[in-house]
């Protein structure tokens, strides 16, 4: 089995920064929770889509070695500074871009110190690798890809990392339902902004848990619909691209993000 | 001390391209030129802004996109490395800029006491976005006069374009306010291009002008009527089609940028001198200037 684990989990930096404020703390205690469920499931690489990572033209991919550094939010700078210590398999990385041809996409790797990798990518690889020392697949999302294209995307880096012999463990990174409080709050009674979308966040999480891909896809479409969903939820098209068919999951947490829905959730495969 | 003043406001986009075509020091990319036309124009522009001797530029970038509010930067001092994140082959840029804190807080306060949520950032190691390090480039290639920085507001998108404008409109009166309190002359910068549709594809050589025209006729006729009414000084009639240019040509003008420097400005009915009008890997964009004190010195002329 290439793909030996697979999580949704948040790309704000408000729970890992703040891990004392109570509305935030359970999504911190969940992405503890996966990663102790990652680094059990001995992954060679972790193949990252953060609904944070913008793309236009290519698909890009992180063909760094290895990136140092410290990150400001451009919104939320206030709440503290976040080290990057990200290490690309760099094999890997060039094979998904030379597959992308193979599935029409055309595909380049970004190779610069100072690169502005996205706030969901380094949050998520500080909670759940820290120290950086599994390698990492970082694939960008491009705003005009759909969730077509997005799943393709995913099982065709699978595919590569089966190639390789790698196992892999895949985070999708991004949020729920992506209304935010757009003014200053008190942090300690955040909640989700309106209850139409809490309940639809709720709705859709029960389909991860109880469903297979087949169930959870068609709750994904009812979710799209009735709710403004952080980036139409690509970031789990991506992660149903990479797993294929899944039993269930485990919702180790669900919360607010500023008025938005986030959820840690691990899939069983 | 007299009174501050806005002496004259810049349209004055910010594609990476114009700081890759021009091969500046501070650039890692180096290029065989492109995009000449566009560059010439900033030249002009650069002119313009020489002879107003601003002591601040103020400028709003849409790529500073902030949730909550509208925000300032509030550090004297800002340096490192931008790099773009979808351009990053062309733009690597080495930035030091220093800030005008006090200007930049009592724009922050002005706007708070007509009702909108603002913040100044105060953290030393923000990066600042590279909307605004390329409109600086481009437009005072010295880096010798303080800045400063204003985030774009997502209102228009999370919100209505209308409601956005309202927002826009409110900070660019708060912007108005707090520089004639200042007693400074100051320049205004909205860093936006026109027409935002584009190809998908970037040229193996992104320099190779044979590529570079108009991604979409339907954009450009747009930009060639808003132009011509700016060029008229008909600012009426720009904010009244505002709404469908942002939805017909996609302009980017939707963050903010545009309707914040006219509302600041007061609408002036004077006409814009459009220095110049090219394409970047298809978008529309137009380097053009209100010469505030010019016609203010004009109308004195000829009264
Ligand atoms: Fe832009």
């Amino acid at each position: 089995m290439t793909v030996v684990s697979a999580f949704l989990v948040p790309g704000s930096p408000l729970p890992y920064l703040r891990q004392d404020n109570a509305p935030w703390q359970p999504l911190a205690a969940g992405y503890e929770k996966v990663r102790d469920a990652l680094q059990a499931s001995k992954p060679d690489a972790l193949l990252i889509y953060s609904t944070q990572w913008f793309a236009v033209l290519d698909q890009l991919w992180q063909a760094r070695p290895h990136l140092t550094g410290e990150h400001v939010d451009e919104n939320w700078y206030e709440y503290g500074d976040l080290t990057i210590d990200l290490r690309s398999d760099t094999d890997l990385v060039g094979a998904c871009i030379a597959g992308c041809a193979d599935i029409g996409i055309r595909a380049k790797g970004v190779d610069y110190d100072h690169f502005p990798v996205d706030t969901g990518t380094i949050v998520a690889n500080n909670f759940v690798n820290p120290g950086g020392k599994i390698p990492l697949v970082i694939a960008a999302n491009n705003l005009y890809h759909g969730p077509g294209e997005t799943e393709k995307l995913a099982a065709m880096a699978v595919e590569q990392a089966d190639k390789q012999g790698k196992r892999l463990a895949v985070l999708a990174i991004g949020g729920l339902s992506a209304a935010y409080f757009d003014e200053d709050i008190d942090i300690a009674d955040d909640r989700i902004r309106h209850d139409a979308d809490d309940a639809a966040n709720r709705q859709l999480l029960d389909a991860l848990a109880n469903g297979d891909r087949r169930s959870a896809s068609e709750a994904l479409g009812r979710f799209n619909e009735g709710t403004k969903a952080d980036m139409g939820m690509k970031h789990l098209s991506w992660l149903f691209g990479a797993t294929g068919d899944f039993k269930g999951a485990q919702v180790h947490a669900y919360g607010p993000t500023y008025g938005a829905g986030a959820a840690v959730v691990e899939f069983n495969l | 001390m007299s009174q501050g003043k806005i002496v004259g406001g810049f349209v004055a986009p910010h594609p990476p391209h114009l700081v890759y075509g021009e091969n500046p020091p501070q650039n890692e990319a180096r290029s065989e030129g492109g995009w000449e036309p566009l560059r010439w124009a900033y030249e002009r522009a650069r002119k313009s802004l020489e002879e107003m001797k601003p002591d601040v530029l103020l400028v709003h970038s849409p790529h500073w996109q902030t949730l909550v509010g509208h925000h300032f930067l509030g550090v004297p001092h800002l340096e490192g490395k931008s790099v773009d994140p979808i351009f990053s082959n062309l733009f690597r840029y080495k930035f030091s800029l220093d800030v005008d804190v006090e200007l930049a807080e009592a724009c922050c306060r002005e706007a708070a006491a007509m009702g909108l949520t603002t913040k100044m950032m105060r953290n030393p190691k923000f990066r600042v976005d590279y909307g605004t390090i390329t409109t600086l480039h481009m437009i005072r290639p010295q880096w010798d006069i303080p800045i400063v920085g204003i985030s774009a507001n997502n209102s228009p998108y999370y919100l209505s374009v209308d409601e956005g404008v309202e927002q826009m409109d409110t900070l660019g009166v708060a912007t108005r306010k707090a520089i004639e309190k200042s007693g400074k002359r100051a320049v205004l910068l909205a860093s936006n291009t026109f027409s935002h549709w584009h190809f998908h594809e970037e040229p193996d050589v992104p320099e190779d002008m044979s590529r570079e025209h108009p991604q979409s006729y339907e954009g450009y006729k747009w930009d060639m009527k808003m132009i011509e009414l700016m060029r008229q000084g008909n600012l009426k009639e720009v904010m009244r089609l505002f709404p469908e240019w942002v939805e017909e040509a996609f302009a980017e003008v939707k963050s903010g940028a545009f309707p914040w420097m006219l509302s600041a400005m007061g609408y002036p009915e004077i006409p814009a001198e459009l220095h110049g009008y090219g394409t970047v890997i298809g978008t529309g964009n137009a380097v053009m200037e209100w010469n505030l004190e010019k016609a203010a010195a004009r109308d004195a002329a000829v009264a």
